[in-house]
Order: C-alpha cells, then sequence, then structure tokens
C-alpha cells in the first residue's frame, strides 16, 4: 500500500493525550514522589545511622565504666578458682590420707621384748613429673605409691621367730586395710657387727610393708 | 534540541495509531457531522463505525466568529483513542504553490496555518491551508483526558485523495489515473502516474450546483433533486450538462496539460464522492473525453469489524459524505 498524502495541520503543542491520565502532569507528579520518597528514605536512612552511631557511642561509654569493675570481677572469679583449686586439692589430699593410727596401735601388741624398733620410715614419694608450662600446687599424680619401712633389733632366744611372728603379724587382717604387703627385703635380716663385731646375738632386720596406695580422686 | 528531545519524549502517541475516527467539520449536511471509525488489526483496516453526529457549533468562517469553541462529547461507538479532523472550509486551500509569494500568509486576510509537502521533483510543492482562528476552533473541540482527541488536523480535499491512494484499487493501476473527488461547492481533479500524485486541481463546480441547476428547473426543492438524479424516468441531462461542461472544459484542460506537458497519458479515469446522477457523469464524461469515467467507492476493501460495527442502515447511500471523513482517519492510520 502507498504512503498516503497526510498533510498535518496540527501543532506538536497542540497533540493531547486521551488517556485520562496525563502524562504531562502524571511525569513531573510521579518524579516529584519518587525524589520525595528518596529523599524520605535518605532521611530514615541518616536517621538510622545517627541512631546506631549514638548506640554505639553510648555502648563504649557504657563499657569503658564497667571496665574496672569488670577487672576487678574477673581478678575475684580468678582468685575464687584458685581458692577453690586449692580447697580441692585439699579434699583430695584429705581423702587419700592412709590412717596408720589404728594399725600403729595394733602394731605394739605384736612387738614381743625381743623386739626393738629403731625406726619407722615412710620414705617419701618419688617425685611426679611437673609440667614447666602448667606448674601446680597440688599432685599431678592420680595415686602415690605408700611404704612403710620399720627397721628394728632382736636379739635373744629365737629372735627369728620373733621377727618372722611380727611378719606374720602384720599380714593379719588387722593390718591388711593398711598394708598390702609385707616382706623383708633382700639381706635385711643380719647380724647387728657394725656397733660390736663380737657381738653375735643381736639380728638388725627390716620390714617393708606397702601400703594402699593414695588415690587422689 | 533540548526541548526538541523533551518534546518527543512526552509526545502522547510514541506508537503507530490504531484506532481512529475521523471527522469532517465544516460540511454543513444535514444529517450531521460525518465520522468515520477505523481500526487496524494485524494490518487490516477494519470499519468500526461510520454516520452522522449531531454535535453542536458551526465552523466559523470569520476570526471575530471564534468565541468559546463548543466540547465534542461523541457517541461510544465513535470513541476512538485519537481523531483526525479535515476541514471543509471555502478559506481552507489545497494546491500546488505557486512560488510566486501568493501563499505567503501576509497576503491573506487571515493568518493562515500550513503545510507543505514536495510530491514530485519536478513540480511545485504541495500546499495545504487552513485559517489560524478555524484549526485552534478545531482542535479545541476536542478536549484532553478525554477519547477521542485530535491527532491530526487536515484539509478536506488532500483526505479525500487518502481514500483512493489507500485503496487495493490503487495498487492495482499501472500507467496514469485521474480521479475526480465531487464535493458540494466544487471538485478536485488529482492525478496519479506510477502511483504518484502529479497534478492537483481544484475546479468551482460540485454536486450542489447540479442539485441547484435540477431544482431552479423543474422548480422543486434542493433536497428532491438528489432523487431525480437517481429517477429512471425523467432524464435530467439537458439540465446538468451546462453545468458539468464548465467542469468537463477544466478537465480536459488539465487532460491536456497531462498529455502535452506531462507525456502522461490517461488510462484510467474515477470519481467519487457523487450521492447521486453518478450515470450521467459517466455518460457525459465519457461521452467528452473518450474515457470511461468509473466510479470509486471510497469503502471498497475495508471490513466491517467482527462485533463492534455501528453503521445505520442507510450506509451505503450515505458513503459519497462520509469520503472526508474516511481520508482523514486512513491517512493517519496508514501514514506509518
Amino acid at each position: 500500500m502507498r504512503p498516503p498524502l497526510h498533510l498535518d495541520l496540527l501543532k506538536e503543542d497542540e497533540r493531547r493525550s486521551s488517556s485520562p491520565i496525563r502524562l504531562r502532569v502524571m511525569m513531573p507528579l510521579t518524579a516529584l514522589f519518587l525524589t520525595t520518597c528518596v529523599l524520605v528514605w535518605w532521611g530514615l536512612l541518616f536517621l538510622r545511622v545517627h541512631g546506631q552511631n549514638q548506640l554505639v557511642e553510648e555502648l563504649q561509654q557504657a563499657v569503658t565504666s564497667f571496665t574496672p569493675s569488670h577487672t576487678a570481677v574477673l581478678e575475684l572469679r580468678a582468685q575464687e578458682q584458685e581458692y577453690h583449686a586449692m580447697v580441692h586439692q585439699l579434699t583430695l589430699y584429705r581423702n587419700s590420707r592412709n590412717l596408720f593410727g589404728q594399725a600403729l596401735s595394733n602394731l605394739a601388741e605384736h612387738v614381743t621384748e625381743n623386739i626393738q624398733f629403731t625406726e619407722m620410715r615412710i620414705p617419701p614419694p618419688s617425685p611426679p613429673t611437673v609440667d614447666p608450662t602448667r606448674p601446680s600446687s597440688g599432685p599431678t599424680n592420680t595415686f602415690e605409691l605408700v611404704a612403710l619401712r620399720i627397721a628394728g633389733r632382736t636379739g635373744g632366744e629365737r629372735p627369728s621367730e620373733a621377727v618372722n611372728t611380727l611378719l606374720a603379724a602384720l599380714r593379719t587382717p588387722a593390718f591388711t586395710n593398711l598394708f598390702r604387703t609385707a616382706v623383708i627385703p633382700k639381706g635385711a635380716f643380719r647380724q647387728d657387727i657394725a656397733r660390736n663385731p663380737a657381738n653375735h646375738e643381736t639380728l638388725l632386720f627390716e620390714i617393708t610393708c606397702d601400703c594402699v596406695p593414695r588415690r587422689f580422686q | 534540541m533540548k526541548s526538541a528531545a523533551v518534546r518527543v519524549r512526552f509526545s502522547p502517541q510514541s506508537k503507530p495509531f490504531t484506532d481512529v475516527v475521523g471527522l469532517e467539520l465544516g460540511a454543513k449536511y444535514a444529517q450531521g457531522v460525518p465520522a468515520v471509525r477505523l481500526q487496524k488489526k494485524d494490518g487490516k483496516t477494519e470499519l468500526v463505525a461510520a454516520g452522522f453526529l449531531d454535535l453542536p457549533g458551526e465552523l466559523p468562517q470569520h476570526s471575530t466568529q471564534t468565541g468559546e469553541a463548543p466540547v465534542w462529547h461523541l457517541p461510544r461507538p465513535f470513541q476512538a483513542q485519537y481523531a483526525a479532523l479535515a476541514i471543509t472550509s471555502p478559506l481552507a486551500f489545497l494546491r500546488h504553490a505557486s512560488g510566486h509569494g501568493d501563499d505567503a500568509p501576509e497576503n491573506r486576510q487571515f493568518a493562515y496555518r500550513t503545510v507543505s509537502r514536495v510530491i514530485a521533483p519536478e513540480l511545485p510543492p504541495l500546499s495545504a491551508g487552513i485559517p489560524e482562528f478555524q484549526a485552534e476552533w478545531a482542535v479545541r473541540l476536542l478536549p484532553e483526558g478525554h477519547q477521542p482527541t485530535a491527532c491530526s488536523l487536515q484539509v478536506s480535499p488532500a483526505a479525500a485523495i487518502n481514500t483512493f491512494l489507500t485503496t487495493p484499487l490503487f495498487d492495482s493501476l499501472s500507467g496514469t489515473a485521474v480521479v475526480l473527488f465531487v464535493f458540494s461547492g466544487h471538485t478536485s481533479l488529482a492525478a496519479f502516474h506510477e502511483s504518484r500524485l502529479v497534478l492537483y486541481r481544484e475546479h468551482p463546480i460540485g454536486y450542489g450546483h447540479l442539485r441547484e441547476a435540477v431544482s431552479s428547473q423543474m422548480r422543486i426543492d434542493p433536497a428532491l433533486a438528489d432523487s431525480i438524479l437517481e429517477d429512471t424516468l425523467i432524464d435530467p441531462t439537458p439540465m446538468i450538462e451546462p453545468v458539468l461542461r464548465a467542469l468537463f472544459r477544466q478537465v480536459e484542460i488539465s487532460h491536456d496539460y497531462l498529455t502535452r506537458r506531462r507525456n502522461c497519458q490517461t488510462q484510467n479515469f474515477f470519481v467519487c464522492g457523487l450521492p447521486a446522477g453518478a450515470k450521467y457523469w459517466t455518460t457525459i464524461f465519457s461521452r467528452m473525453l473518450n474515457l470511461t469515467l468509473v466510479p470509486f467507492q471510497p469503502f471498497e476493501g475495508i471490513e466491517l469489524a467482527a462485533r463492534k460495527s455501528s453503521l445505520p442502515a442507510d450506509f451505503a447511500a450515505n458513503t459519497p459524505f462520509l469520503m472526508t471523513a474516511l481520508g482523514a482517519a486512513r491517512a493517519v492510520l496508514e501514514d506509518v
């Protein structure tokens, strides 16, 4: 189809929209509305940022004001923990005590006249392996072997029998709640020649009693 | 440049028109204002509504008569999105610019709004114009925010030419074709060569003069003249031939101009816009010019819209009066 002969005499500014919504009115209004919305949004954003900054400042001031008391609380808590650890250690020591009193009382009944104790000693336990990076005031091992060394001399008639009787007595139920074993180490029953070489009637003996281990629990 | 860009951006119409009602202002038909609503769907033009509207106001003929223009609210079937207005006024003109300065607005009694189009490089541009006060009055008829609003303002002869330019018949023609667009007070002659408008002339004889001749000689009311021209019992040839002879002389001159000066031998001869008596025109012109004058139907090739068509019962009889409104609407719809 050929193009028509359209000799249009209408001016550009006379062209109108048939839509009730007038573009040239709505466009500036829409632009104004959008601009207002953006400004309000920016304002709200600014207020929120300002509020957040104020909150941060208040919190920082609060943190600053709480710092000394917080430090004091931390120190007190550390001190409390330290004391608590000490109490705990003491409790452990208390719970792991070996009560020798009753055993020693019972022992007197089994010591004959020809036996004289010269020494009763509990050797110190072997030192525990200590971590230098974590020093501790309490025991580092969970249990500790304890032994009682009884040294003495005997003489008179049948001194060996007296020592053996004592040894046997230490293995009776009256002592086994404390002593697990009671032995005379090899070479520990001998003549006392150190004080008087001529005296062959006095015998020295040693009895080693392994006690129930101390459990620090 | 900036204002032009803004104007383009805020222009109410950014895509081709698809729904236009053509209105002919100033025709002074007793039936009312001719209106034709067309829609374009899938590349095809459909007729939605056509008829005459009872609308207030008359086209002012002097700048002092403008006053407050009435506001037109078209009936629902004619409420297209846009309106193409065609001005029928003795003060409006469509002609080839002479180039002697006669067409300059300052040489006229009124301020004129004009537009020119170069239709052929070897021809003076075709110039159309209407008085500024008539243009402003017409534009104010259709206010903003209501359907329709004006999207085009044309002079009637230019609008009528589009009925022929946009028809399938025009595409099928080859060589030279001459078309007579008959109006009440004048007849426009448009000559096309190889689908290009090569000549336009206006002659001050229209079907109104034939009516007057018939009514005066038969002493009947002019409104009855058309029935005489359509009546087969009375031969009005002796009454109308003297009137048409003057028109024939003008057409003959134009025909000679085309043949001798433009080297265009007329092969097709059409007439459009005759409400009555077409057979007499055909007979007389065929005898005088030795060319067959074929009546051209302006609504040819336009389909009716499927559901929304609103056509009066006497639509077929009134198609000549709707020619200008149709052409105005088609000029907008087809101008892509």
